[in-house]
């Protein structure tokens, strides 16, 4: 009887943690300069800024943006960032880059980078900043283990908040032609009941998406 | 007396079995974990010094390692070894910055190499190493203090310029306090070479030398 009463009211507690796992607020902006329209033989790279001591773009996000970017049948050419660092070396380091347009006028005038730019085919440099934080980390979790078994007891609750901002360049011009910010934050919960059961906010992936695809439209210059 | 010998061999005896086991529990409760640096170096993109270089490392600079001593137990936590990589790293950026390198055992070659119209010679004065657990930061920090030391073949000195590196890694992407100390190594050394070879012919004594001698 009591078995019975479970399974019927499995598919309400499911329904509940997948409402509570997708609370996640996702808002992207965009901010534009100038127009933008990229070709299909051009290619762009996504670079993180690593300047700060503070914290550094994590390269997992830089990756994932530049997935979403060139998924798709309207996806666009994006050159690995690892694979752009080690061939523009030592050009592109954390305290190499350059950080404004005009020093990437001053990069350009070195007939070395320059070539190295054109033998790419890029049009387009994507500079990504910023981190997610951690905060509001609430509740506890106890875990204990016997002779007959073990389990755990408890519930646990934080809030993730990802913040980040794309600034594309242009390389034709060496101009700054916009911005695209975006700010994520959702509320994980870890309740635990015997096994802990994850309700993670998928904040992160969510920024990341969200900014893939507004670059992407971005670049293709649609409004 | 002999007694309590006989009860010490004894006790002793009994226990036998159990002492290689117990001196390899503490001795692996106490050992440092032994850090190797490990990292690939792109060539830089700059444009070659029409010159040819000799190089020595000294073995302090080939065998270089770090000890970072546990501040609580005051025993060694962790050896850095970095000075191969360290020599794999020069190994690459200088023949992309000199039109030709020559790598000399020691300044005895100097004499048998006509040739060369420097010598360098890297030292290391400083090692730091930053972990999530002392600095309570999320990420692991190498910072490494070098003297360049550069000279004429007959001795007379060129340029002694210090020069800095900082590399870091962040905490979580690294499961293990190996990976994360090896990222960070290899991020301080990019630094090092990026600045290097962006950097010599403006080093004040280096540029007034290549002007001199029309390199520039």
């Amino acid at each position: 009887m009591k078995i019975s009463k479970l399974l019927l009211q499995a598919p309400f507690f499911a329904c509940l943690f997948m409402v509570l796992s997708a609370c996640t607020t996702t808002e992207i902006d965009e901010f534009r300069q100038s127009t933008t329209q990229i070709q299909t033989d051009e290619s762009i790279v996504i670079l993180g800024r690593r300047q700060s001591n503070a914290y550094e773009t994590e390269g997992e996000f830089v990756e994932c943006v530049a997935n979403v970017v060139a998924s798709g049948s309207d996806g666009i050419n994006v050159i690995p960032e690892t694979q752009f660092l080690d061939e523009m070396f030592p050009f592109f380091e954390p305290r190499t880059a350059p950080m404004r347009t005009d020093h990437l006028a001053q990069l350009m005038e070195q007939e070395v980078a320059a070539q190295k730019f054109e033998d790419f085919g890029i049009s387009y440099i994507v500079w990504l900043d910023g981190l997610t934080q951690r905060s509001q980390e609430s509740g506890s979790i106890s875990c204990a283990v016997g002779p007959g078994g073990g389990g755990c007891f408890g519930f646990g609750t934080w809030v993730d908040d990802s913040n980040f901002e794309a600034e594309i360049w242009d390389l034709d011009n060496l101009s700054t032609v916009g911005a695209i910010s975006a700010d994520a934050n959702g509320q994980s919960y870890l309740p635990a009941i015997v096994i802990p059961i994850p309700l993670l906010a998928r904040v992160e992936s969510n920024a990341c998406s969200g900014m893939g695809q507004q670059l992407k439209t971005f670049l293709r210059g649609n409004v | 007396m002999l007694v309590k010998m006989s009860g010490l061999k004894q006790l002793f005896t009994g226990f036998r079995f159990l002492t290689p086991v117990t001196l390899s529990m503490l001795l692996a409760g106490c050992s440092a974990s032994v850090i190797n640096i490990e990292g690939n170096y792109p060539s830089p993109l700059v444009n070659q010094l029409p010159l040819t270089l000799g190089v020595i490392y000294d073995d302090n600079f080939s065998n270089y390692s770090f000890t970072e001593i546990d501040e609580y137990s005051g025993d060694d936590q962790y050896i850095i070894n970095s000075g191969a990589s360290q020599v794999d790293l020069f190994n690459t950026i200088l023949p992309a910055v000199f039109s030709q390198v020559v790598f000399l055992e020691s300044a005895d070659d100097i004499a048998s190499h006509p040739e060369l119209d420097m010598i360098f010679q890297p030292g290391i004065e400083e090692f730091q190493v930053g972990l999530p657990q002392k600095t309570r930061l999320n990420v692991y920090e190498i910072w490494v203090k070098y003297n360049m030391r550069l000279s004429a073949p007959d001795g007379n000195s060129i340029a002694d310029w210090v020069m800095t590196a900082y590399g870091k890694s962040p905490q979580e992407t690294f499961g293990s306090v190996d990976a994360g100390v090896n990222e960070a190594a290899v991020e301080a050394f990019r630094d090092l070479a990026a600045t290097f070879s962006l950097g010599f012919a403006n080093i004040p004594e280096v540029n007034d030398w290549l002007r001199t001698n029309n390199v520039l």
